[in-house]
């Protein structure tokens, strides 16, 4: 879905077409749910914030002043509510619990949906690896590759808006992390 | 994103081979996200029907100050309420949330009907007091907004999680 596709839906769903906005949605998902999953938050409060970010989104829908530009408002928007969140727990909580952060980031992985079949057990077996490795790398590692994974590939642009740092340094940055993420399979013996 | 010292790494350009093996480990990558770490489908679904939230006849009232953001934090103790202010034009509507509930009002002073919003459904019903008050005694939790209605007019909150 590319910017022009996504200008012309935001304009038909302000118009009313829901099926314009049904599609914002099912192209648009992908990308909003890694923003949220890029930052360390439980299962719960990632629900929360996903649900939020459409809510606002639906909300502002006939307010946003550049529609092609929806999908860098979306991850921009996952973003700043995360963080938000992030910040409310640590004020909820007595700040002087060195554990918090580490509690927060247990039980995230939905490995449930692991699929079960006895062919694909090795195939799953990689796969649960590469996700083992992957969730090991630092936080700046982990943050980055999971907005790069939504599917459809986010552009740059939208990886900028979902991180906050510039479009150059993410192309960089990219590949060093995939080459740690690389390098740790090799180390492994899973390559 | 203060960790990982990346500089330890090679930082030359890669090579052509190198290249093509980081975009397929990406790609194998992102097949595993689709596996592992999808979007809920009932998430889809309650963002499909949050087309009904879609209202340009209301006047969008914006998040002016969050103590979440805007406070400095307060340590210790148990939790403090989280304050929040919206604006639309000349409207203003305070908010109060604690662990016991809902506390607020509109400013200047005037009579509203108001729903506490959790999605695209309709929310639970409030009345103000002459002084514009109004008081939940449900605390909200997750995705959250206030849609008013006055004799004039719809205000609906920006929406946020709390």
């Amino acid at each position: 879905m590319d910017r022009a596709d996504v200008g012309g839906l935001v304009q038909s769903a302000v118009d009313g077409d829901a099926a314009a906005w049904k599609a914002l949605v099912e192209g648009l998902s992908p990308l909003v749910w890694s923003v949220v999953r890029s930052h360390r938050l439980s299962d719960a409060d990632a629900h929360e914030v996903y649900q939020t970010v459409w809510f606002r989104f639906a909300q502002h829908l006939g307010r946003i002043r550049e529609p092609d530009k929806a999908k860098s408002w979306l991850a921009s928007t996952a973003r700043h509510e995360c963080l938000k969140v992030l910040k409310s727990l640590r004020r909820l909580t007595v700040t002087d619990d060195p554990q918090l952060l580490d509690r927060i980031s247990e039980d995230r992985t939905p490995e449930q949906s692991l699929i079960d079949s006895e062919e694909a057990a090795a195939q799953s077996e990689r796969v649960r690896r590469l996700w083992q490795e992957f969730e090991e790398l630092g936080d700046r590692c982990r943050q980055l590759l999971r907005i790069l994974m939504a599917s459809p590939k986010p552009g740059y642009q939208e990886v900028s808006a979902a991180l906050g740092i510039a479009v150059g340094s993410i192309g960089p940055l990219r590949q060093r992390c995939l080459r740690r993420l690389r390098a740790r399979l090799e180390a492994r013996g899973a390559v | 994103m203060s960790d990982d010292d990346l500089d330890d790494l090679f930082t030359e350009e890669a090579l052509p081979d190198e290249e093509l093996a980081l975009d397929l480990l990406e790609e194998e990558l992102r097949q595993a996200t689709a596996i592992l770490d999808p979007v809920p489908a009932a998430l889809r679904q309650i963002a499909v029907e949050a087309f009904a939230l879609h209202d340009l006849d209301s006047r969008i009232a914006e998040l002016s100050f969050d103590s979440v953001v805007d406070a400095l934090p307060v340590r210790g103790g148990p939790a403090a309420p989280r304050m929040l202010t919206f604006h639309a034009g000349e409207v203003t509507v305070d908010v109060e949330l604690t662990a016991q509930g809902l506390m607020g009002q509109v400013l200047p002073p005037r009579s509203a009907r108001i729903e506490v919003l959790s999605g695209p459904q309709p929310g639970a019903p409030l009345t103000t007091d002459d002084m514009g008050r109004f008081t939940c005694e449900v605390p909200p939790t997750g995705p959250f907004a206030l849609r008013l209605r006055t004799d004039e007019e719809v205000i609906v909150t920006d929406w946020l999680t709390v």
